[in-house]
This record gives structure tokens, C-alpha cells and sequence, in this order.
């Protein structure tokens, strides 16, 4: 339990794949302009991504070394493409919006680096673990990014139609935001602020282990 | 067994089952994605022109030819007649124009006379909170109603003002106007007729 417990919250912090390992970037900043399209884009990625460790994970011994990488594929893609179908049928509206950032969860690094650098070595219920904490990981940093570009740059947040917070209406918002570079300029902060927040986790655990 | 026989054996035992997978899972799901595509361009349609009943004119159509021709450089995709208590109402066009992140779909009402009862975007890949203004700002799009029957490209750059920070959105929207204008002019005007 000690064992799941480290490979689901590596994801979460100290190997996060945005923050830290800094992968699948591409999909993440161009959908998260709006939180709703980042929730379900998150959605998609967390049950891709622990769905495939799982099938890896199980046949990892009759996968042959030579040929993993288009079994991975393989695998990966038809996970995408329940995912997609899926969406289109039962909540159009974020599928028209998501477009082709969902077929292309495919090529994103997160889900075959895990494939590849995890789930072909772990047993199951770790792999499991490993997914649901990458996935989370990647789920609440696109959220985040999301919800700051979107009040920032609109002055408000938007769920399904419904003003959820609404910024004063003497605040400009900069339209710089919902665009790429206002994406990296985002981003970037936020990097430095999980850094910042893994330094002093680090220093206050240094400081408990120099305790006599 | 040589090793590569196991190579070749192991992908394709895949491919097998994730095409099993992908095809249970097409079938679940395609008349339901067909029935949400019909449905949506249902609502457009209602939106554009409220109370009528609509006729989709086929292929064969020489007012879809024509209109196809019209429309450049926007692309033409479909024509309805709209009928209300038998009688001919008007039209619909549905059309896709280059915004700035791809086509928009739009759906765009006209009455007898030429006017504009109503533009709606069916689908549009602009950037959400900037370039999709063009729909939730209401106003933007009800200024089409303000153009005169028989109006012209000039008249909707004159009448139709750009949202600030989405121009090509709004040209998108514009220039579909503009192409629904030529199309009444050039194709539809004077050729009502009964409902079949």
C-alpha cells in the first residue's frame, strides 16, 4: 500500500508531467483557454492514460522488447479513439471545441513516456497508480493554467454557459492571454511557483533528517 | 518458430483486437453521433428561421450549382427551402467560411425579400474567449438583421461592426453574409415556389 501510495503521488508533485517533466505540453496550452475545455480535456488524458498502463502493464511479458513501441500505439490510440467517439456522442458541445486535440492525445508524451518508462516494468495495480497520479497531476495543472488564463484573460470564468466567478467590470482583460504567448508567460509562473513549493518541501525535509 | 514469425504475430494479435474494440465501439456510438449532428443543424435552422419547415435542396438542384458558384470564395455546403402553411418563407444557406482558426459553419435565414432573419454559427474552431465573442456576444451577430433587402458586400462591411480583438472571427462571419447576399441576388431571388 506504502509502495502504491509513492507511485501515485509522484505524479502529483515532484515528477508532475507539466511542471516538471514538462511533456505533452503542445495539446495543454493550446486547449486551456477555458476551464470547462480543460476539465474534460484532463478527463480524457487521466482515463487514456491510466487505461493503456493497465494493458501494458497486463501483457508487459508478451510484449516483445523489439516491437513495444507500435504495440503501445496501438493500444494508446484505440483508447483515444473510444474516448473520442465517445465524446462526439455524448457531450458534443466540448467535442466541437476540443477538435483535434483529442485524436492527438495520441502523440502526447505523457501517455507513451508512462507506457514506456512505468507500465512495462511495474506490475498492474502500481501501473494503476502511476496513471491515476500522472493523470491527476496533468488534470489539476491544465486546470490551473486554464482557470488563470481564462479570468485573467476574459475577466471571467465560464462553466457550461454559467458565469462562475465574474472579475469587476472596470478590469480590462488582455486578450494576450488566450493567446499562445500569454499560454507560455502562464506557464512559466507557474513553473517557478511549483519549484519554489518543491525547494521549501525539500529544505524542511533536509532540516527534520538533520535532527538528532 | 523464428523470432521474427513472434514479432509479426504479437503486433497483429494486437491491431485484431483493437479493431474488435474500435469497431463495438463505432457501432455503439455512430447512430447516436449521427443523431447529435442532426439534431444540432436542426436547432441552427429553428434559430435562424423560427416556426418554419424546412426542405433540403438535393444535389441535382440547378439552384445549388449555381448558389455553389456564388458563394466563392466561400464555400457553399447545403440549401433549404423554408416553408410555413405550405407557403414559401424564405430560405436558409448553410456555408463555411475561413475565420481564423479554420471554417465556421454557419447557418444564414433569408425571407422572400432578401433580408437576413437570422445567422447562426453551427460550428467554429476559433480561439475560445476571444474569437468566439462572435457567438456569445449577441449584438455582433443580430447587426445582420439591420441590412436592407438586396444588399451588397459593401453594405454588410458598412453595417456589420468587427468585435475588437477577434477581426478575422468576425470577418469569418461577415464574409459569409456577404456570400449569402450574392447568393440571393445572383440565384435565389424570384425562385420561390410550393411546397412538394
Amino acid at each position: 500500500m506504502k509502495e502504491w501510495y509513492a507511485a501515485f503521488r509522484q505524479g502529483l508533485s515532484i515528477e508532475n508531467p507539466l511542471t516538471v517533466l514538462m511533456i505533452g505540453l503542445c495539446a495543454t496550452l493550446a486547449v486551456s483557454t477555458q476551464v470547462q475545455n480543460a476539465v474534460f480535456m484532463g478527463f480524457a488524458v487521466v482515463f487514456v492514460l491510466t487505461m493503456s498502463n493497465v494493458i501494458v502493464s497486463a501483457f508487459r511479458r508478451q510484449i516483445p522488447t523489439e516491437v513495444r513501441i507500435p504495440i503501445f500505439i496501438v493500444v494508446i490510440a484505440s483508447f483515444v479513439t473510444i474516448v473520442d467517439l465517445s465524446m462526439n456522442a455524448f457531450v458534443p458541445g466540448i467535442y466541437q471545441v476540443l477538435g483535434i486535440w483529442i485524436p492527438l492525445i495520441v502523440v502526447n508524451c505523457v501517455i507513451l513516456g508512462r507506457a514506456e518508462a512505468f507500465a512495462y516494468h511495474n506490475r498492474v495495480s502500481l501501473s494503476i497508480a502511476d496513471g491515476l497520479g500522472m493523470g491527476i497531476g496533468y488534470w489539476s495543472v491544465i486546470v490551473l493554467l486554464a482557470a488563470l488564463r481564462e479570468l485573467f484573460g476574459t475577466g471571467r470564468i465560464v462553466w457550461f454557459d454559467t458565469a462562475l466567478v465574474q472579475l469587476p467590470s472596470g478590469y480590462q482583460p488582455p486578450g494576450l492571454l488566450l493567446l499562445f504567448p500569454g499560454a507560455f508567460l502562464v506557464f512559466g509562473f507557474m513553473i517557478a511557483g511549483s519549484r519554489w513549493a518543491n525547494e521549501k518541501l525539500e529544505a524542511r525535509k533536509e532540516a527534520r533528517a538533520c535532527r538528532p | 518458430m523464428p523470432k521474427s514469425f513472434r514479432l509479426v504475430l504479437s503486433v497483429l494479435v494486437t491491431c485484431v483486437i483493437a479493431a474488435t474494440g474500435l469497431a463495438l465501439t463505432y457501432g455503439a456510438t455512430a447512430p447516436r453521433i449521427e443523431e447529435q449532428k442532426r439534431l444540432a443543424e436542426q436547432r441552427s435552422l429553428e434559430a435562424v428561421m423560427p416556426g418554419a419547415t424546412f426542405e433540403t435542396a438535393g444535389e441535382a438542384d440547378p439552384l445549388v450549382a449555381a448558389a455553389e458558384t456564388a458563394a466563392a470564395p466561400v464555400d457553399f455546403v447545403a440549401l433549404y427551402r423554408a416553408f410555413s402553411d405550405g407557403q414559401q418563407v424564405g430560405w436558409a444557406l448553410r456555408l463555411a467560411s475561413r475565420g481564423y482558426a479554420g471554417p465556421m459553419q454557419l447557418v444564414i435565414g433569408l425571407d422572400t425579400s432578401g433580408s437576413v432573419t437570422g445567422v447562426s454559427i453551427l460550428s467554429m474552431n476559433e480561439t475560445p474567449g476571444l474569437g468566439t465573442k462572435v457567438k456569445s456576444e449577441a449584438w455582433f451577430i443580430e447587426q445582420a438583421g439591420e441590412l436592407q433587402p438586396g444588399f451588397t458586400d459593401a453594405d454588410v462591411r458598412g453595417t456589420m461592426d468587427a468585435i475588437s480583438g477577434a477581426t478575422r472571427s468576425s470577418n469569418g462571419v461577415r464574409n459569409g453574409v456577404a456570400a449569402a447576399g450574392r447568393i440571393y441576388l445572383e440565384v435565389l431571388a424570384g425562385e420561390e415556389g410550393e411546397a412538394r
